[in-house]
């Protein structure tokens, strides 16, 4: 009993957050979705696995992608080929509304229907396993289909497939459900997705999202993979193994410049320092001891990424972000009181203004979406806070 | 900052005209139209520019034709600077000078140095003329603070130069109706590119299609090809089966031979005859040779022909001579049983003759039918006896009756009559009664004839007693009559029978006396028949054996044939004994003879042993066989090759072959079946075709990437757009925010500014008002008594004074911030006299920290201390 848990595959979605990618990299990036994807299908083949579950976010349906399907095709033939059945259940993002496909896929897949079903298969070794599971009909599914899912069959052994989240209580779009629901169906391994960050939600039986095997954004760092669970003594054990191309990491790193030039040159000493052991896509903050005498520009990061390929290509970093940060100076203008920049600050820091300000880029769908992130506006005063500094910065040098 | 000298190249009515000023209090005075206004304007146009020349009345061009402008020397921390302004465009030619350090200032450096003040400020806080003071009535709170904000917070300019710049960046990133900046660029290649991607998204719409129309291309290519492997199997069979074609019609002409007999012709069977036939041959050579020999020989003996016949013939003859004397015998027998047969035969003819008138004798009788018939004529002669005595007796009793009857005849009685009737009644059934057939109803016939007879002549003639005697005597009669009918009923019963048996054995025309003489004839004549056949058997036999004798001596001595028996027999016994005299002598011709016996018994058996195996072989001669044995050789080897054919054809191949009529037919079937692989093959090629046009246009969607590139790019563009519209949102509200923040801080000063209006209120007035209030939309001040009064409520020499208070505080409190000097230019026109004076004093203790230039048309201003400029001078 041997078979890889995936999941939230997202084939051919671009990766976002990224201003600038040298070409070198893009061809990479683009395809990295589809070398992930195609080393856990390797792994599939190389251990003859008795099964490949995937959780669901195998693509995205808006994206529309003709390279992700036809590489679906191909990888399932593949498996097909090896005789090893792979069991699918759509989730909000490759949701079964669009009735587009037309073309089933190779008959060893086997794709959940909006109901809960469940699928028996039986090994080579004879073990008969039970998979149960559903495909999202729709992009969100606000209620708990636990209900639904069979208790543990008269199998050997019995899976539950779940694209879903634990339930928050307020607003849930995600299969909501509990990990005492899904204890109680006392299935031997629930292979979850839907949470692109891999993380155990039980020890024994495994409750586990698998992640996505590929980074995509900068919130996606760390060793991107998928499982192979193998039964242990009775038991269903997972074992991680990693599949992403390109990592993303977001390193903290004290540097001591004062001057962009010096950061400049540190900031290449750290990479040639800190190579990476695959294409990494790092968004650095920099922490300085004291502040830089000369303000960073926008395009300063460009600039660098110009000057600096040859050092990025060799420590395999690439920085698509470099924030820096200085110790926390208050803001005591020279002439004005504290009191009033606070006064100032709630006047401006509220939503209303900060909305009408937005205006008519809300009419741009990615810039609302930027907008309505929470994350978005707190970010904007810490910016304006960053502009008075720098500000004040030249007041003093000014001054001296 | 304050200023120390103007000097006027040219200005309105002033012409090379200078002032020093002092840095407190200075008092200019001069009467109307000496130029008062034209001063205050000098100082505005030399620091902030001339007016432009659409507004003429405000330039202040000199009318004598002089240089227009002039300089001003001023002191802005504790650096001297002049600025010279002549004529020129954009408000005029400024040069700047920092007189401190002899440096030569870029004239763009002026408004920085005037910073915040500028010629609204200026003007409108600074300036202060009649009409002027006015103006501060409307003025709101809101506008009051817009002033505060302006000049109000302690580096104020400073951060509105930098909200500016923020503003000026932000600008350059995004303006909500602008197209240049990098974000509205930015959105206009969003939309393009969100427009290609749709683009590009309309192929996923065509892949499926594609992969939908190469699914189903590939389910028709697998069962064409599946189709043409079965049409190239079929074809490839139809060729083969064409191409042995002439050796299944070789195989069906040898398979259509009519098999021969094929026993007892193989080679052992031809050695055999071989050997027979060279081994008759070789007897017959022998016996011809013996036979000359022989001949040789005789010809020496002088030996009859018939004995030279019997020497060739000696093994046929010799049994013959055996059998002489039983010959002999045979031949007497004959003549005998000839002799006998002919006795016979006249003694059966002559009992024929008697018995066998129609042609065949009359069978004898069994044991039985004799005892019957003896028995039956017995009686007969019984029943004639009695007869004849019935009718003597009844002769006797007629006569007897002839006599009784006269008497009769006298009584004619009916009854009598009656009794005729009755009588002739019974004898007509009586006599009726003999026809009819079978002694039995005949019998009953009788008796009831009797019967009836009796009654008539008993019952009825019984009735007279006259004639009983002639009734006894005609019952008499009548008895006998009856017993005669009897008789002669059972005479007929008898005859009858004998008839029967005469007819049953053929005795039909011989009367019954002379049956027994028959009888005796007929057994005689069946002995003689008997005899006959006896007779004619052995003669049969005997003749038998003669003729088998003729027939030996016929074939073993040909020169005997013809002859009658008896002499045969006798040259047959002379032959015997010329035999015997000859072999009795030993002579080379015996020995010959033997040898030419032998010879001829051993030619013989061969000849027979071959007549033997041709007969069994159903053939008359040797050549036939040799023939039969060369067809069937012949026969082996087309079966051999036959075989060798079906072999090779096959048992499939041979059924195969035989659906088909001729080869036209089967050629026929293989191209059609050759046209219907050429079609499949050329349906198969266009679909196949149609499948990798197919798959290169997949391939094209797949490996195009387009799609993937213009996400991504999509992707890094929104990217981008988030960090510029971060930046500019950012950049605004960093500007808000300091705005925001100056206005908080200036906000805090307007206390200080009111209380210090109020103060100075309050001694302009001469404590009649004690506070000023700042309010919503405008100011409100208290008198004494605790009242408070709208500003218009108030007498315009007392608002007039209010607004001087409040541009004296402003200018008080701001000196902080901003130095820059009070030019009232007969501010107090309206002013009473006790208020005039409250105001020079004001006046000369704010001259104290704020440079004043006071333009007074009041020549008693002598009495304030100060630097004093009268402009008559």
């Amino acid at each position: 009993m041997k078979f890889i848990h995936a999941a939230d595959l997202h084939l051919d979605s671009p990766f976002l957050g990224l201003t600038t990618l040298p070409s070198s990299l893009l061809a990479t990036v683009r395809q990295s979705t589809f070398a992930a994807a195609t080393r856990i299908f390797d792994r599939a083949l190389a251990e003859h696995v008795d099964f490949v579950v995937l959780a669901g976010d195998l693509f995205d349906r808006s994206e529309q992608s003709v390279a992700a399907q036809a590489f679906l095709f191909q990888q399932f033939q593949r498996l097909d080929d090896a005789q090893i059945p792979v069991l699918i259940s759509f989730g909000n993002h490759d949701y079964a509304a669009d009735q587009r496909q037309a073309v089933a896929y190779p008959t060893n897949v086997t794709t959940f229907g909006p109901k809960v079903g469940t699928k028996t298969l039986t090994l080579v070794s004879g073990e008969t396993v039970s998979v149960s599971g559903f495909s999202y009909p729709e992009r969100w599914v606000t209620t708990d289909p636990m209900a639904d899912f069979p208790d543990h069959a008269q199998t050997d052994w019995h899976i539950g497939l779940l694209h879903g989240a634990v339930a928050t209580g307020s607003v849930d779009h995600y299969a909501p459900f509990t990990i005492d629901e899904l204890l109680a169906k006392r299935y031997d391994y629930w292979a979850l997705g839907h949470i692109h960050h891999r993380q155990l939600l039980n020890e024994q039986p495994p409750i586990l999202y698998a992640g996505n095997p590929q980074g995509r954004s900068i919130n996606e760092t760390g060793t991107k993979g998928a499982y192979l669970v193998t039964n242990q003594q009775g038991k269903l054990v997972p074992e991680f193994f990693e599949t992403g191309v390109v990592d993303w990491e977001t390193p903290i790193v004290q540097l001591t410049a004062t001057t962009l030039s010096e950061l400049s040159e540190q900031v290449a000493t750290w990479l040639a320092d800190h190579p990476a052991t695959k294409p990494t896509l790092t968004a650095m903050t920099v922490e300085l001891g004291t502040a830089l005498v000369e303000s960073i520009s926008t395009d300063w990061l460009s600039l660098f990424q110009k000057t600096h390929q040859r050092q990025m290509k060799a420590s395999q970093r690439f920085v698509i972000r470099l924030d820096v940060t200085a110790p926390a100076v208050t803001l005591v203008a020279p002439q004005l009181d504290q009191v009033y920049w606070d006064q100032g600050a709630t006047t401006v820091f509220t939503t209303a203004n900060e909305e009408q300000l937005f205006g008519k880029l809300a009419q741009n769908p990615a810039l609302a979406a930027w907008f309505e992130q929470p994350a978005t506006r707190a970010r904007l005063q810490v910016l304006a806070e960053q502009n008075l500094r720098q500000v004040m910065g030249e007041v003093g040098h000014d001054v001296s | 900052m304050y200023l120390n000298q103007l000097m006027i190249y040219g200005f309105g009515k002033f012409h090379d005209r200078t002032f020093d000023l002092t840095t407190g209090l200075n008092v200019v005075v001069g009467p109307n139209e000496a130029g008062k206004s034209t001063l205050t304007q000098f100082i505005t146009a030399v620091l902030f520019g001339f007016p432009t020349k659409k507004h003429p009345e405000l330039r202040y061009e000199p009318l004598d034709g002089s240089r227009f402008g002039g300089e001003i020397t001023f002191t802005q921390k504790q650096t001297r600077y002049l600025v010279t302004r002549t004529d020129g465009p954009h408000g005029g030619t400024v040069t700047l000078r920092d007189l401190t350090n002899a440096l030569t200032l870029p004239s763009a450096s002026l408004p920085h140095l005037l910073e915040p003040v500028d010629e609204a400020l200026f003007t409108s806080t600074y300036v202060m003329n009649e009409p002027r003071l006015g103006t501060v009535f409307s003025a709101s709170k809101q506008e009051l603070i817009d002033r505060l904000r302006h000049v109000g917070a302690i580096g104020s300019d400073f951060w509105l130069n930098q909200a500016q710049t923020l503003g000026k960046q932000a600008d350059e990133l995004y303006k909500p109706q602008g197209r240049n900046p990098i974000l509205n660029q930015q959105l206009q290649e969003h939309q393009e590119l969100t427009a290609k991607l749709a683009k590009a998204k309309a192929a996923y719409g065509t892949y499926w299609d594609f992969l939908r129309q190469q699914e189903t291309q590939r389910q028709q290519q697998g069962v064409l090809q599946q189709k043409l492997d079965q049409q190239r199997q079929i074809t490839a069979q139809l060729e083969r089966q064409a191409a042995s074609w002439p050796t299944f019609v070789q195989w069906q002409q040898l398979a259509q031979r009519q098999p021969l007999t094929t026993t007892g012709f193989t080679r052992k069977d031809a050695t055999e005859l071989e050997r027979l036939t060279s081994r008759t041959t070789a007897m017959a050579a022998s016996l011809k040779a013996d036979q000359n020999k022989l001949q040789r020989l005789q010809q020496g003996a002088k030996v009859t022909p018939l004995f030279t016949q019997y020497l060739a013939a000696t093994t046929q003859v010799d049994p013959l001579f055996e059998q002489l004397t039983t010959v002999k015998a045979a031949n007497e027998t004959c003549n005998q049983l000839r002799a006998n047969q002919r006795d016979y035969q006249q003694r059966a003819t002559a009992i024929e003759q008697q018995y066998a008138s129609t042609g065949q004798m009359p069978r004898p009788f069994s044991l039985a039918t004799h005892q019957q018939v003896k028995r039956l004529q017995k009686k007969l002669m019984a029943a004639n006896q009695k007869r004849r005595q019935l009718q003597q007796e009844l002769n006797r009793l007629n006569e007897d009756y002839r006599q009784a009857q006269p008497t009769r005849r006298q009584h004619s009685n009916p009854l009598a009559d009656k009794q005729l009737g009755w009588l002739a009644a019974g004898l007509v059934i009586l006599i009726g009664a003999m026809f009819l057939p079978g002694t039995i109803f005949k019998l009953i016939g009788a008796l009831c004839g009797v019967a009836i007879g009796y009654y008539g002549v008993f019952i009825v003639d019984g009735e007279t007693p006259a004639s009983r005697q002639l009734q006894d005597l005609t019952e008499s009669i009548r008895d006998i009559q009856a017993q005669l009918r009897e008789g002669g009923q059972q005479e007929d019963a008898l005859t009858n029978q004998l008839e029967a048996v005469g007819d049953s054995y053929g005795l039909g025309q011989i009367p019954v006396e002379q049956w027994s003489a028959a009888q005796t004839a007929i057994g005689e004549w069946e002995h003689l028949t008997q005899q006959l056949q006896q007779t004619a058997e052995q003669l049969t036999a005997q003749t038998q054996t003669i003729s088998d004798f003729q027939i030996a001596i016929d074939q073993a001595l040909p020169e005997l044939q013809h002859q009658p028996l008896t002499n045969v027999l006798q040259q047959l016994a002379g032959l015997q004994v010329m035999r015997q005299a000859l072999g009795s002598q030993q002579t080379e011709l015996t020995t010959v003879a033997d040898d030419l016996q032998r010879t001829q018994h051993t030619l013989r058996q061969t000849q027979q042993a071959e007549e033997t195996f041709l007969r069994t072989r159903n053939l008359t001669t040797v050549d036939d066989f040799y023939r039969y044995y060369q067809q069937i050789r012949e026969q082996d080897n087309q079966l051999a090759q036959q075989q060798a054919l079906a072999s090779q054809l096959g048992v499939t191949m041979r059924t195969a072959l035989q659906q088909y009529a001729t080869q036209a037919e089967l050629i026929g079937v293989v191209q059609q079946a050759q046209h219907q692989q050429q079609a499949l093959q050329g349906q198969l090629d266009t679909l196949t075709t149609s499948l990798a046009t197919l798959a290169g246009q997949l391939d094209q969607l797949t490996a195009s990437g387009t799609q993937a590139v213009l996400q991504q790019k999509l992707a890094n563009l929104e990217a981008r757009m988030t960090a510029t519209a971060q930046t500019w949102l950012a950049n605004n509200l960093t500007r808000q925010w300091i705005a925001a923040t100056l206005a908080a801080a200036s906000g805090d000063r307007l206390p200080q500014i009111v209380t210090q209006a109020s103060e100075f209120y309050g001694k302009l007035t001469e404590n009649r008002y004690t506070e000023i209030e700042l309010t919503p939309n405008t100011l409100r001040v208290r008198l004494a008594t605790g009242e408070w009064r709208e500003v218009s409520q108030l007498s315009r020499g007392t608002a007039e004074q209010l607004d001087l208070a409040v541009k004296l505080a402003f200018a008080v409190i701001m000196n902080q911030r901003v130095g820059m000097p009070l030019v009232i230019d007969d501010g107090l026109v309206n002013f009473d006299e006790h208020r005039r004076q409250a105001a020079y004093a004001l006046l000369a203790e704010i001259g104290k920290t704020v440079q004043v230039i006071f333009l007074t048309a009041d020549v008693t201003v002598n009495a304030i201390a100060g630097n004093l400029i009268r402009l008559t001078d």
